[in-house]
């Protein structure tokens, strides 16, 4: 399909509004930059019936201070937090991961609300609905099957966003809107491990904010994998905040994209106490190994997205250890 | 004229960096290409596509479809019983397919409706019943005992299987001091033009004619093919080609959309606009076949080539195409590169159930030319000599030199382009001694400036041009030539303007449209600067001859003593002369409007020798040669390739408009990037997998490294001012020039293209496991 699937279009001028729209029809579909969703829909992979165009909720398109926290609003564009001084001073690690996105045409008008939420993606379900009608089609959308597992009762979509990983490394909150209130939640419980219901928002919940903790003495950072450095999904990232006390790991965050159906909060707790060298290293690939589950969900296979994961954790903490701190006096 | 008195100034003129003439239509967005021809009446077509890989069609049925409000017209195999093809011996593929499907994606029925979404609608109401057959998508596969034809008159599912052998190769490796034979796998590629398919299809109420607008870079075998297979007058079809994005050989021959526009807007009687989606672009496919090349190569301790043995396999996907042509060229450049005394080759191109290949820049040549630099590179380390030195002791020993396969080579700048990278790059300096992860390569390659052999023999010249002056003093240059970005519009009038020594902006170019300018085969294996230029020049110095001898009237002078320059003629060393002005209207009295037409003919020693077989294929009057060092590292970790610097130089003959060469040579460098480093189909139970922009990776700026072009001018004496082709020849060498450089960098020879991640990791990680 070359069009765009009829729908209702809905422009609400307020987030009461929107969340009143949201609560009012079944299953509506939200768009801000419409980079990931437009896409989808011409291609037959969702048909709402009603779209929910929220690019004029002014207030979610702030970045402000709120006590300690940064909040950055849901509609702020990619281009904005790779540019922002607020962003670029106080974590350079947002502004690297948002630069990494796609290209800077989608930049422009990508969203973090729309990045962060952005749907699954594999071989078998991106595709035209002629393709995926000689395919049987798939568990993610009008089938009952798993092409990449045989026998799954669940999809196995990867979720490919850069900037969740980098926001859970960070201990970063999802500020969650519904009729009647505010949820504040850990961004990595904004996420689920199923390719086919990969968010855990509520159908009357809208995702505002973002609200990030100081960084304090953390050394953050975020490296991905992909074959072009524009314009491909990453086939693994890792986003690392390693706090260094004199020779130990005094605490560390790491989190993973690309690998599973969704973004992940590594366990990394054994490594804590412990100073960054071939012990440690050892423990936080057996780490990744048991988190992180690839499948043949990508045109480059798991093997090599897996090697690609565990190289690039151990160069980025390497980096990170060696790293002289600079935001530790700016941010305290 | 000799390039002496050519002057190095004036835009237009030959030598002068010149802006293409329709750069600022383009770049402003005012040129219109064919999606965006205005035709608000024009009904919407849509293409019913095979689900499966092979299979007998049993039924189709369109009642349901035909039903349905708005829909205007269906057509079936029912309505078109005429195959068509691009080679008059291999015509085997219907616009819709009769009896059976042999890709997923073959057309089955097309619907023209009043809107996208009724069309769309039509295609999911159209009932067609398969009887699935055994499917083939690898070469190996489809040619083993007992297969299903793909074609019932190739029982083995082999098109064309090609063997010769020039010299004694046997003796030729006997003699040699080190023998090695390896094999190179190449991936799939496509051209990945911009500009997704698109026909306008306008059928004239009046007489029932057809206008076909159209994505071409052939609309002269666009025009033959619709009227053979609607069985209509080639008269009652006019053929335009629009503003086109990129062709790169996808367009190189009529493909299936275009007659089934043409069909459908027979069937409706209304103006049809076809659009093809990106995917649908993809599975019209006419791409680089997936190739196994296993070559073996004979070496002195010195570097010099005793003997060269190169046998290509080519899984050529469903149809006939270019594939006989492609085979052949596997084996035709072997030659006219290097003095190799003994040359075998054998070539197989087969039949699979994938979308059919075709012609892509460097037709046949790349994966050949790679395997076979790659291996020289190869055997050179182990020899341990420079790769330089190993190229510099093969070159040709003189020009005109004349190959085991006939051709001709009139020109030769290869010894100058291996010289300028050499110093450009700094090589003697830095190879071998590069930073641990990056290494330095190089390779050679070479393409022909046209083929002297026209594909469909009808005795007419390879090239007319027509031109026309008249009471305004304009010069419209008319040409067939189908202009697809590479800029043949903007040459052709520079071959005038340099001709008549008149102002650039005298000149307007009117091109490929079939009522208009005269026909031209098409704009393919880089013959249209040599061919189309050259017949350009034969019109305008006919043109000149009749100024001259109005002017010689006028000045009651002879025709011999006028000369003219700078749109002056004057009686020489004579002062005031005639305006150019003045001249064209003294040049009307009588006659009127002038129109010239002027010819190319390529003279019969060039048509490769009879006596040989296939060697009409890569016979040629120019080669074009290239040499070029890639810089480039390797990221142990994520196994990443990186071209960072790349010095080509390329025997362009001359360079006519130096601004347009670079960028071809560029070009022609980027693309063999692509082929090198990402780009490859991937099918999965022959569904196509890389059906977008996403998942074909074709290089993004990030990847681009800076491209430093050196043109080398040999002044072919055949060429048009001495130019030959300048943007085919520079792109295999590409590939295994960067191999080489990915062994300096990582210690691995790699033998599998695309240098994608993936396959350097399991590269690196055999290394290693050895190591260990």
């Amino acid at each position: 399909m070359n069009i765009l699937p009829d729908f209702r279009l809905h422009r609400p001028a307020t987030l009461d509004e929107a969340v009143r729209l949201k609560t009012q029809f079944g299953n509506p579909a939200c768009v801000a930059g419409g980079t990931d969703l437009l896409v989808n829909l011409r291609r037959g992979l969702a048909e709402p019936r009603d779209l929910i165009d929220l690019s004029g909720l002014r207030d979610l398109n702030e970045i402000q201070r709120q006590g300690d926290e940064l909040w950055i609003g849901a509609l702020v564009t990619l281009a904005r937090l790779t540019r922002d001084p607020e962003i670029t001073s106080a974590y350079p690690v947002i502004a690297e991961a948002a630069a990494s996105v796609a290209g800077p045409t989608h930049r422009a008008a990508a969203t973090l609300g729309g990045n962060l939420c952005q749907d699954t993606r594999c071989v078998y379900f991106n595709q035209s609905e002629w393709w995926r009608t000689g395919n049987g089609f798939c568990l993610k959308h009008d089938g009952d099957k798993c092409h990449v597992v045989a026998k799954s009762d669940r999809c196995y979509a990867t979720y490919h966003g850069d900037l969740a990983p980098v926001l859970i490394a960070l201990g970063a909150s999802a500020i969650v809107v519904r009729e009647g209130g505010i949820r504040r939640l850990p961004v990595e419980d904004l996420f689920k491990e199923d390719g086919a219901h990969y968010l855990t928002l509520a159908p009357d919940e809208i995702l505002a904010a973002i609200a990030l903790p100081p960084l304090g003495a953390q050394r953050a950072a975020y490296v991905k994998a992909r074959v072009r450095d524009a314009i491909d999904f990453p086939l693994t990232g890792i986003a690392v905040a390693l706090t260094r006390e004199n020779d130990v790991i005094a605490a560390l965050r790491v989190a993973i994209t690309g690998m599973n159906s969704a973004p992940l909060l590594v366990d990394v707790s054994k490594l804590i106490g412990k100073p960054w060298g071939d012990e440690t290293a050892t423990l936080l690939s057996n780490a990744l190994r048991s988190r992180a589950t690839a499948l043949a969900t990508t045109l480059a296979g798991p093997k090599y997205r897996r090697r690609a994961m565990q190289g690039l954790a151990r160069r980025l903490m390497d980096q990170a250890w060696a790293q002289e701190s600079t935001n530790e006096s700016a941010n305290e | 004229m000799s390039i002496k008195e050519l002057k190095k100034t004036r835009i237009g003129g030959v030598g002068v960096p010149t802006p293409l003439i329709d750069g600022v239509d383009k770049v402003t967005g005012k040129a219109l290409y064919t999606a965006d021809l205005p035709a608000p009446d024009a009904l919407c077509g849509r293409i019913l596509r095979a689900s499966l890989p092979h299979a007998r069609i049993v039924s189709v049925d369109v009642s349901q479809a035909l039903a349905l409000e708005g829909v205007i017209a269906i057509c079936t195999g029912e309505d078109c019983r005429i195959p068509f093809g691009v080679l008059p011996i291999a015509e085997n593929e219907f616009p819709l397919a009769r009896e059976k499907v042999r890709y997923r994606g073959e057309p089955v029925a097309a619907v023209a409706a009043i809107d996208e979404k009724t069309a769309d609608k039509a295609l999911k109401l159209i009932r067609v019943e398969y009887e699935k057959l055994p499917a083939y998508f690898d070469a190996k596969k489809a040619m083993a005992e007992g297969v299903t034809a793909v074609h019932a008159d190739k029982p083995n599912n082999i098109l064309r299987e090609v063997h010769a052998e020039f010299g004694d190769s046997e003796a030729g490796f006997a003699s040699a001091d080190l023998v090695r034979e390896k094999t190179y796998k190449f991936a799939e590629v496509n051209h990945a033009h911009i500009e997704p398919n698109a026909t306008l299809a306008e059928y004239e109420t009046d007489g029932g004619r057809l206008v076909i607008h159209t994505t071409t870079q052939v609309p002269y075998y666009v025009l033959r093919n619709v009227s053979k297979c609607l069985e209509i007058e080639e008269a009652h079809v006019r053929v335009i080609k629009p503003f086109v994005g990129g062709g790169f050989g996808a367009r190189t021959e009529c493909l299936h959309f275009e007659i089934i526009a043409a069909l459908l807007a027979r069937k409706a009687k209304r103006t049809v606009r076809l659009l093809q989606t990106r995917e649908e672009t993809f599975l019209a496919h006419r791409g680089r076949p997936e190739t196994s090349i296993t070559v073996k190569l004979g070496m002195k301790k010195d570097g010099r080539l005793t003997a060269c043995h190169l046998q290509a396999t080519q899984c050529g996907g469903a149809y006939a195409s270019y594939g006989i042509i492609t085979i052949l060229y596997t084996g035709a450049l072997l030659h006219g590169i290097y003095d190799i005394p003994a040359i075998k080759h054998d070539g197989w191109r087969v039949y699979t159930n994938t979308p059919p290949c075709g012609a892509q820049r460097g037709h046949g040549t790349v994966d050949p030319r790679a395997a076979f630099e790659a291996l020289m590179n190869e055997m050179a380390d182990e020899l341990g000599l420079d790769p330089f030195a190993v190229r510099e002791i093969n070159l040709l020993p003189q020009v005109p030199y004349v190959t085991a396969y006939a051709q001709r080579v009139m020109s030769y700048g290869l010894p100058e382009c291996l010289e300028k990278v050499k110093k450009a790059s700094g090589w003697d300096e830095r190879r071998g001694k590069m930073p641990k992860g990056r290494g330095l390569g190089v390779a050679c390659s070479h393409f022909v400036s046209g083929t002297t052999t026209p594909k469909h023999w009808t005795g007419e010249p390879h090239a007319v041009v027509n031109l026309r002056l008249d009471f305004d003093g304009g010069v419209t240059v008319l040409t067939g030539a189908a202009d697809i970005g590479q800029g043949s519009n903007t040459m052709a009038g520079q071959m005038v303007a340099e001709t008549l020594g008149i102002d650039w902006r005298r000149i307007r170019v009117i091109s490929a449209d079939s009522a208009l300018t005269p026909k031209d085969n098409g704009s393919y294996s880089s013959r249209v600067t040599f061919m189309v230029g050259n017949a350009a020049i034969d019109a305008a110095q006919q043109l000149r001859q009749i100024l001259i001898e109005a002017a010689a009237k006028k000045l009651d002078a002879r025709p011999e003593d006028v000369e003219c320059d700078d749109e002056v003629f004057r009686v020489v060393g004579q002062d005031p002369g005639l305006s150019f002005a003045e001249v064209a209207k003294a040049a009307l009295i009588g006659g009127g409007a002038i129109t010239v037409s002027g010819a190319f003919n390529s003279p019969k020693e060039f048509m490769g020798d009879r006596a040989i077989k296939g060697s009409a294929i890569g016979a040629t009057m120019g080669f074009c040669y290239a040499a070029q060092v890639v810089e480039a590292s390797v990221d142990e970790v994520t196994g990443k390739v990186t071209a960072h610097k790349v010095w080509v130089a390329v025997d362009v003959g001359r360079a006519l408009n130096p601004l347009a060469v670079e960028g071809q040579i560029q070009g022609g460098v980027w693309m063999g990037m692509g082929q090198a480093l990402s780009e490859e189909t991937r099918f999965v139970d022959g569904k196509m997998l890389h059906g977008n922009l996403l998942d074909y990776r074709v290089p993004t700026s990030v990847e681009s490294p800076d491209i430093e072009v050196h043109i080398v001018e040999s002044i072919d004496p055949n060429g048009p001012f001495g130019a030959k082709e300048a943007s085919e020849g520079m792109l295999a060498g590409f590939l295994p020039a960067l191999m080489d450089a990915v062994h300096e960098a990582a210690g691995v020879w790699p033998h599998t293209l695309p240098l994608s991640p993936d396959r350097i990791s399991d590269l690196l990680d055999a290394r290693d496991r050895v190591k260990k």
